[in-house]
């Protein structure tokens, strides 16, 4: 079930007067929160949500085991044996063909034949978001940073439909604080709501949707075909269909929460404007980069043993981030580019007798423009099917100057721009958006949603395409 | 009433970030509501679209029953018309309209006993001067062979190709949803090209079609007279793009990871194979069953390529190609024109 179709909407104006009436009595919200949820995911595959209630009752078996036990020895077994679930469920859906093939091609080199084989599993929808929501509640429970919930909590915590399929990740100290009270039907941040959903469907169904067709899937699709202007403009689509869909998926998502009175933190905060890599990360996917820093960089050891352990920890959960985006090398080389690069900056600013030059506008504008470039180019390996088809594309780059370029057009140049554009905007405006709506009388309101949605709908493409981070 | 009481009845107004006013749930759901029922009005000639396109089903029918008296609604109240002006704004004023006509010309006469039937066409020669121009078109599968076969031309002067035309779950079952016979023929007539290759079928295995003659029923998917109207439609497509004077690859449908899809796809292949093996010389059927078969003679996402390294071949959907898949499917694409028409030779 996808967020922009009738099917979605008819749900939803199932699922949400229902859910506001039953929000006073915890007891019958909760089991009716995790049915809706059940049934959304459902709509991809009913055979999953018996995964996603393995995941459930795992990772609570688990918690509650972490803690009821006081011995610290124990207690680390418990906590190993709950991550070698929550990730051996991930490698066997995710990952297993991949390795066995990379597996049976390293020792084919050396001319060793090995017996395993792959088995062309089905990837369920969303498992990499509720496993990594999964593990957080674990570990946070063995850090004695959070306390374990009852089941059905801890269940409308993991099965939550708005970020059950593409995030955001969010954590236990967020989410389950709000599923234990009931929400106040009186206060609801409507005009955010629908000001999210909005921007979120035209970021989604007109700009991602029209880039991806009209330059993105050519450009990448055969690059020999098209000229190096086509191909340098195609990068750049790319970079924003890519950020327009995800942005826009998750906007709908904090959205939705929202209108059932609950609130995700934020998940991009203008990525593009960013001044550095390191700046990037922290506007970029947030939740994700979040749980990489707290789930991983940290418990590797962070930045506390010295320089080189330092950038190895870099390395290693850019590495891994890579690699938790697809089953595929070039997913990897995506997270070696951003982890060379944060290793450049980190060693950069701790050199002897670095000082911090004071930001002018040209100094900010050229660290904007060098570091967006250095991101558009980690995209050619993120979005290419093999190193060859990023090779090939990173040639064509320098080689085909001249030659026409019918697919650089008005429309694709000024998606581009709105795309880009988008995140320069003052802070304020969407907050003074924001306000007027919502002082609006109602009627009005639904006017104005209703015009929104004729908008998008009659300028996006007939048919939905998938969300790019349903595959992740 | 005490002062008491209006607060307890009438909740203080709240504010959020920049002053916005918060709401109650109530109005949350007035606002998404009514705001989903103006946007119906506005919107339903799309959506009766998007209904008439969807599968057969119950879906479809009860989405038909509320989007069809939604558009009459719509279009006497005269609320279809901003959506209507956008789509011409956009040039995009035909998204909205259904076309199920079948165009297709008579299927040729079969010669009689005695007569010789007709010769293939002579072995003509390409070169950069004069190019072979291949155009690519189907449902979602073609995309990724024909980009491969883009990647494939781009290395011989003597072909060009323009873009692929993969258009998402359309097929020649419902014109409904993309009139592949009216584009078949426009391309035909517009692009003049010397070689198509075509994909068609991916969506083709329910026993449901659009455009039917007047008064024509067909049966479940598979029975005679879905195959007769089926078999009428593949024929039509070759003999459009035959008559034309281009020769016509069709690529065969794979094995998929679903073996009653698969077994439904062997339906439909072997109408095709049928109807371009009764046009030698102008049309060829690409069998592409074995590229995509595991050891055991099944479903298999990864083979081994020529050198014995293990490859992905199938997207994750189990039908869909990989671009190791689509090389392959491309490199077959190329023997057939190469055998149809002297691609080389100018190099000599």
């Amino acid at each position: 079930m996808l967020f922009p179709t009738a099917t979605f909407a008819i749900f939803f104006m199932l699922v949400l007067p229902l859910s506001w009436l039953l929000m006073p009595r915890g007891e019958r919200w909760r089991p009716f929160i995790i049915l809706a949820s059940f049934v959304f995911y459902a709509g991809w595959d009913w055979r999953f949500c018996f995964l996603l209630a393995f995941s459930i009752a795992w990772n609570q078996v688990f918690a509650i085991a972490l803690h009821n036990r006081r011995d610290e020895r124990a207690r680390k077994w418990l906590l190993a044996s709950a991550l070698t679930g929550n990730l051996g469920v991930l490698a066997y859906f995710k990952y297993y063909d991949f390795f066995v093939a990379s597996t049976n091609n390293l020792f084919a080199f050396v001319g060793v034949d090995v017996p395993i084989e792959t088995r062309s599993i089905v990837l369920p929808v969303g498992i990499s978001f509720f496993t990594f929501m999964g593990i957080a509640y674990v570990v946070d429970v063995y850090r004695h940073d959070f306390e374990p919930v009852g089941f059905g909590k801890f269940a409308a915590y993991l099965s939550f439909f708005p970020h059950l399929v593409a995030g955001p990740i969010v954590r236990p100290g967020e989410l389950i604080p709000q599923l234990e009270s009931p929400r106040d039907p009186r206060y609801v941040d409507t005009s955010r709501a629908f000001f999210l959903i909005g921007t979120g469907l035209f970021m989604k169904v007109v700009i991602a949707n029209y880039l991806a067709a009209n330059i993105v899937d050519e450009v990448f699709g055969a690059p020999d075909q098209h000229s190096s202007l086509e191909v340098l403009v195609g990068i750049y689509a790319y970079s924003v269909q890519i950020y327009a869909d995800f942005f826009g998926y998750t906007n709908m998502a904090i959205g939705i929460a929202l209108l059932l009175g609950f609130r995700f933190p934020q998940n991009f905060d203008a990525p593009y404007s960013a001044t550095s890599i390191t700046d990037f990360w922290r506007r970029w996917h947030m939740t994700l980069s979040r749980w990489l820093r707290d789930y991983l960089y940290i418990p590797l050891g962070g930045n506390r043993g010295g320089k080189l352990l330092t950038y190895r920890n870099l390395m290693l959960t850019m590495l891994i981030g890579g690699l938790w985006h697809g089953a595929g090398w070039t997913f990897v080389a995506w997270g070696a580019i951003h982890g060379s690069a944060l290793c450049a900056e980190r060693w950069w600013r701790e050199r002897p007798g670095f000082v911090e030059r004071p930001w002018t506008r040209g100094r900010r504008a050229w660290h904007r423009f060098c570091t967006f470039q250095v991101v558009c180019f980690a995209w050619i390996f993120f979005r290419s099917d093999s190193f060859a088809d990023a090779w090939d594309l990173i040639e064509r780059l320098f080689t085909a100057w001249g030659e026409p370029s019918p697919l650089v057009t008005g429309g694709v140049l000024t998606a581009i721009a709105v795309g880009v554009g988008s995140q320069y905007l003052p802070h304020r405006l969407p907050l003074v958006i924001m306000a007027r709506f919502s002082r609006l009388p109602v009627p009005a309101q639904a006017a104005v949603l209703s015009l929104a949605l004729l908008v998008t709908h009659a300028m996006g493409p007939e048919g939905v395409a998938p969300f790019i981070y349903f595959q992740f | 009433m005490s002062d008491n009481e209006t607060q307890r009845r009438r909740p203080r107004r709240r504010t959020g970030e920049g002053g916005r006013r918060l709401h109650s749930a109530g109005a949350a759901i007035v606002v998404s509501l009514g705001g989903l029922l103006i946007a119906l009005l506005l919107n339903a000639p799309g959506l009766h679209k998007s209904a008439t396109v969807q599968p057969e089903g119950w879906k479809r029918d009860t989405a038909l029953a509320v989007t069809g008296p939604l558009e009459s609604v719509s279009g006497a109240l005269l609320l279809d018309r901003p959506r209507r002006a956008l789509k011409a704004v956009l040039g995009r004023s035909d998204d909205d309209r259904i076309d199920t006509a079948v165009v297709i010309a008579p299927a040729p006469e079969e010669p009689g006993v005695g007569q010789t039937p007709t010769p293939p066409p002579k072995r003509e020669k390409f070169s950069p001067k004069r190019a072979l121009r291949i155009w690519i078109a189907g449902d979602s599968l073609v995309v990724v062979p024909g980009e491969s076969l883009l990647r494939a031309v781009a290395g011989n002067r003597a072909m060009a190709a323009g873009r692929i035309e993969g258009r998402i779950a359309s097929g020649l079952e419902r014109p409904d949803v993309f009139n592949w016979f009216r584009r078949v023929r426009d391309e035909m007539h517009a692009g003049q090209p010397g070689a198509v290759v075509l994909m068609f079928g991916g969506n083709d295995d329910h026993g449901f079609m659009t455009g039917l003659p007047e008064g024509a029923r067909i049966g479940s998917f598979g029975s005679p007279s879905w195959q007769a109207e089926y078999r009428r439609r593949v024929a039509g497509i070759i003999d459009t793009v035959t008559r034309n004077g281009a020769f016509l690859v069709w690529i065969g449908l794979p094995i998929t990871r679903d073996p009653a899809q698969t077994q439904r796809f062997d339906t439909i292949n072997a109408i095709v194979q049928k109807e371009a093996a009764k046009r030698p010389g102008r049309a060829a059927y690409l069998d592409t069953y074995f590229f995509f078969a595991g050891d055991d003679g099944g479903y298999s996402q990864y083979i081994a390529d020529d050198a014995g390294q293990l490859v992905k071949m199938r997207a994750d959907d189990g039908v869909h190609f990989e671009r190791p898949a689509g090389d392959l499917i491309a490199k077959k694409v190329l023997e057939h024109l190469e055998e149809r028409y002297d691609l080389t030779s100018w190099r000599r």
